[in-house]
């Protein structure tokens, strides 16, 4: 329970409402941002750090890692490079 | 379910036994050890199986053409009619030996067994973290098996474009002439997947959560460490694999083409896919065999493990780097030159670890009290094959070398001197050893060593000479070598493999026997007949009740206190409190005492 | 109303003596995360394939708003947005001991989940419809735009890629409404606690992480 770990402190409810609506302002803003007339290259790139930033927004507040012990973020953040490892690699042969 | 029952708050558990029935207690069972029985019984069968497939893929090779002796009669006419292989079959022989072999033999003995009997017992904890998961992980791999045995029945024949199915031969009937038996291989590997997947979480909760007091990471035994690390890499590799068999199911079936060229699929995309998860998943076969092997060589020198901090590091830096060497097994696909130098360059780094390794195990046995027990025989011929096969993975990784002798037997010779000299004798390491803590009864030591020898000495005559047959040119997979005139002057090579392959296979039922002969009829086992300083054998009974421990233990020391100076007997068990150690008496010195001596 | 084990019990704790401080959250979190990484995996090969087949053959593949219906899916993310926040709602109730807040907002997640998979099934309707199909071979005789004159539908693999990825997502989200709908049954029995309220947070960690792939899948498929 998660309410154990924070005995020793204040309870306080993450922003679950605020990150929300971060989370539509976003949204929109990325569909917005699809369709500038830009390079694709500067298209993809926006939208993946916008979809990157909202991913971890969910995975830190919602998904409580915030609030989670050190170890557990570190557990979780590892495996993240075989993710671009696989993709960036196989994508040189094209 | 529950089966112990503790007092909270304090370190007591009291293991009590209910009655639970026959279904609860040897089907159904949340038991870790119980489960991993079950995996023995089910993978010693289907190494059988794959031994037997390679006998007939033997059988081709030796005498091509030629009908099979005695049971020639039984195999079908879509398959070897009148006992002669046809070349459909042969490659489904091909194919399903290493299915069989990799999948339903090596990974369930590694993980469902030495991962399940192993970790809670040398942590000191009572069972797995799910043990209602852990007995999902074993019964979903019975259909899994059974779909798999199944394609042998399919009309088409069974999967017949390697264990590694290379697209678009996999993908396409018209290529292979095999359509059902592919899709049943496809499905039975995913749904075999899910095992290995819980199974992964079951032991990385298990062994971060619920080591006992004092059980700190540096003073776990190294076979656990190994299938700590063995179980990330089957956490993050099995998923891959399992997208990649989907997507070729769905080429199969529905028509997608994702490897097709015809429709701009890419066949380079599923190799490098399956070997992101195929270069894992070898070392998936091999770690917890290192695991193993470490442990016994320690007890059986009555030393510490040479440098075990550093083989912990090395177990995880093989894991590491174990997910950027993958292209090594493509040199001659037609992929990008420049990758394939990186991967060249990461395949030869990856070899320092594993050097380490093979140096700590040596360093282990220098001057060592060595006790030649039957599991020491197999560690050792561990040690020195998998040396071999080590060595010829050198020559290969550089992509120069590769080129010409990809996919010949010198590749055949390399897997099978780590598969089997490794992995295997590592495996039959581990079953005589732990073969009394898990049954009750010493494991047969005169059949064991008879057993062991005339494996060694015929597994060597089967596989070393492939060497020279691959730097020859005798390429793999094919079906009959006699047609091509430069292959003909190794046909009586051949020849003289496959009979002693048939030896090595006829050797192994002295194993069979005594497996079952010792379950029964072998000496009854005292608690801990190594003199092991780890928790399976110098705290909990022989064999351990549910829950194992009758009180939590509480740990004081690393797992390989040998012949430690600290005290007259030459082990110190882990468990074993300071002030209970048998001390060596104090040396005086003249003059120390008012009284003189 | 425990099956565990009580050492296993015991772990439920944080501050428990009874094991080595471990990674100190309890063990069926540490599992339900330790999975999510294994579906993390799982999805890089489907997603991944897509990227590369698109760095091999552009002309497969649309621009944004082609093929696919963007403004459909960006409503139907912004749902799905919304699933994941009445579902940390719910978590937030019983971590209060709110039973009927508990209740209220699973259920509001359910339902968003269930109409994020029936409005995926719509537009798979419409795309099929059209003639946007993973079949390769209706691709080969049709060409690009399918019949002439006809809407763009990419090539072959277009079709093999986006079911392939979205299909395996739907799956997972409607995977996840039925474990809801169990919470939901055992939230209504009471099984659900301010001090236990485990099953709670482990169907909100994976509904969140489902939530978190639409996000990328809906960027990279629908948007680049």
């Amino acid at each position: 329970m998660t309410t154990e770990t924070q005995t020793h402190e204040e309870h306080h409810d993450p922003p679950y409402m605020l990150i929300f609506l971060v989370l539509l302002v976003m949204t929109l803003a990325e569909v917005g941002y699809a369709f500038l007339p830009l390079p694709k290259f500067w298209l993809a790139l926006g939208l993946c750090v916008m979809a990157i930033w909202k991913a971890v927004l969910v995975a830190l507040y919602y998904m409580h890692l915030r609030s989670e012990p050190r170890r557990l973020w570190i557990l979780v953040a590892a495996p993240m490079p075989l993710v671009v490892i696989l993709i960036a690699a196989v994508i040189t042969e094209f | 379910m529950a089966t112990t029952v503790a007092a909270s708050g304090n370190h007591v558990t009291e293991a009590e036994h209910h009655e639970l029935g026959f279904i609860r207690t040897y089907i159904f069972s949340t038991d870790h050890k119980m489960i991993a029985k079950q995996f023995l019984v089910a993978s010693l069968a289907f190494l059988l199986l794959g031994g037997l497939l390679a006998a007939v893929v033997r059988w081709q090779l030796g005498f091509p053409g030629q009908a099979i002796p005695l049971i020639g009669g039984l195999f079908s006419e879509t398959t070897a009619p009148g006992g002669i292989i046809l070349p459909e079959f042969y490659n489904s022989l091909v194919t399903m030996h290493g299915t069989f072999m990799i999948f339903f033999a090596i990974m369930p003995l590694m993980l469902g067994v030495w991962g399940n009997y192993l970790i809670p017992l040398q942590i000191g904890a009572p069972d797995m973290a799910f043990p209602r998961l852990n007995t999902f992980s074993f019964w979903v791999s019975i259909p899994a098996g059974l779909i798999m045995l199944a394609g042998f029945l399919a009309v088409g024949g069974h999967a017949g474009a390697g264990w590694t199915s290379y697209a678009p031969l996999s993908a396409d009937p018209e290529f292979s002439g095999v359509y059902m038996g592919q899709i049943l291989w496809l499905v039975s590997l995913t749904i075999l997947g899910f095992s290995s997947l819980t199974g992964a979480v079951n032991y990385i909760t298990t062994i971060i959560n619920m080591r006992a007091p004092g059980m700190t990471w540096f003073r776990i035994p190294l076979p656990t460490w190994a299938l700590f690390v063995t179980s990330w890499l089957v956490l993050l590799a099995i998923p891959i694999l399992t997208g990649a068999l989907i997507m070729l199911l769905f080429d199969q079936t529905i028509g997608t083409g994702f490897f097709a060229p015809a429709t701009d699929g890419e066949p380079l995309l599923w190799q490098h896919i399956f070997w992101y998860f195929g270069h894992p998943e070898v070392y998936i076969l091999i770690l917890p065999g290192m695991g193993l092997v470490s442990e016994i060589i320690a007890n059986r020198s009555r030393k510490p493990v040479f440098g075990y901090h550093s083989m912990v590091v090395a177990l995880i830096s093989i894991a590491f780097l174990g997910w950027i060497v993958w292209g090594h097994h493509m040199f001659q696909s037609g992929m990008n030159p420049m990758l394939g130098t990186s991967f060249m360059i990461s395949t030869i780094i990856i070899a320092v670890p594993s050097a380490i390794k093979v140096f700590n195990w040596m360093g282990t046995l220098w001057r060592g009290d060595l006790h030649f027990d039957v599991p020491m025989l197999h560690s050792l011929a561990f040690v020195s094959m998998f040396i071999i096969g080590g060595l010829s993975g050198i020559f290969m990784a550089s992509a120069p070398v590769d080129i010409p002798l990809h996919d010949t037997y010198f590749i055949v010779a390399h897997l099978h001197y780590v598969l089997f000299g490794g992995s295997l004798f590592a495996i039959f390491a581990g079953i005589t050893y732990w073969f009394p803590k898990m049954f009750g009864r010493m494991f047969g030591a005169k059949l064991g060593k008879a057993h062991f020898w005339l494996t060694f000495f015929a597994y060597n005559l089967v596989f070393f000479p492939m060497h020279s047959m691959g730097l020859r040119g005798h390429i793999r997979r094919i079906y009959d070598p006699s047609q091509y005139t430069f292959l003909q002057s190794m046909q009586p090579l051949n020849t003289f493999i496959s009979l002693a392959a048939f030896f090595l296979i006829a050797a192994q039922l002295i194993f069979a026997f005594n497996f079952f002969w010792s379950m029964f009829r072998g000496e009854k086992a005292a608690q801990n007949p190594w003199n092991s300083n780890t928790l399976e054998w110098a705290l909990a009974p022989t064999p351990p009740p549910h829950g194992n421990f009758l009180v939590t233990p509480q740990i004081y020391r690393g797992p390989y206190e040998y012949s430690s100076p600290e005290s007259t007997d030459d082990f110190l068990p882990q468990h074993l409190p300071p002030d209970r150690v048998q001390r060596p008496p104090v040396p005086r010195e003249p003059g120390f005492l008012p009284t003189g001596d | 109303m425990s099956s565990h084990t009580p050492a296993i019990q015991e772990n439920m704790m944080v501050h428990d003596s009874t094991f080595e401080p471990g990674i100190q959250v309890y063990n069926m979190k540490l599992g339900m995360w330790v999975f999510l990484l294994s579906e993390v995996m799982f999805f890089t090969s489907l997603i991944g394939t897509y990227i590369i087949l698109r760095f091999a053959h552009p002309d497969h593949f649309a621009v944004p708003g082609e093929v696919l219906n963007v403004p459909l899916t960006a409503f139907n993310t912004f749902f799905l947005i919304c699933s994941s926040m009445t579902m940390v709602k719910a978590f937030a109730a019983i971590q209060k001991g709110d039973q009927k807040g508990l209740k209220l907002w699973l259920l509001a997640t359910i339902v968003i989940g269930a109409c994020f998979v029936g409005i995926q099934a719509i537009e798979y309707a419409a795309l099929t419809h059209e003639g946007f199909v993973p079949m390769a071979a209706k691709y080969h005789a049709l060409g690009r735009t399918g019949v002439e004159g006809g809407a763009v539908l990419g090539g072959p693999l277009y079709g093999a890629t986006f079911y392939t990825m979205t299909g395996f997502h739907g799956a997972h989200v409607s995977i996840g409404v039925i474990c809801l709908t169990f919470v939901l049954i055992r939230a209504m029995r009471g099984h659900y606690t301010h001090s236990d309220h485990r099953g709670v947070e482990l169907i909100g960690l994976y509904w969140h992480f489902v939530d978190l792939v639409w996000i990328i899948l809906f960027t990279i498929v629908y948007l680049i």
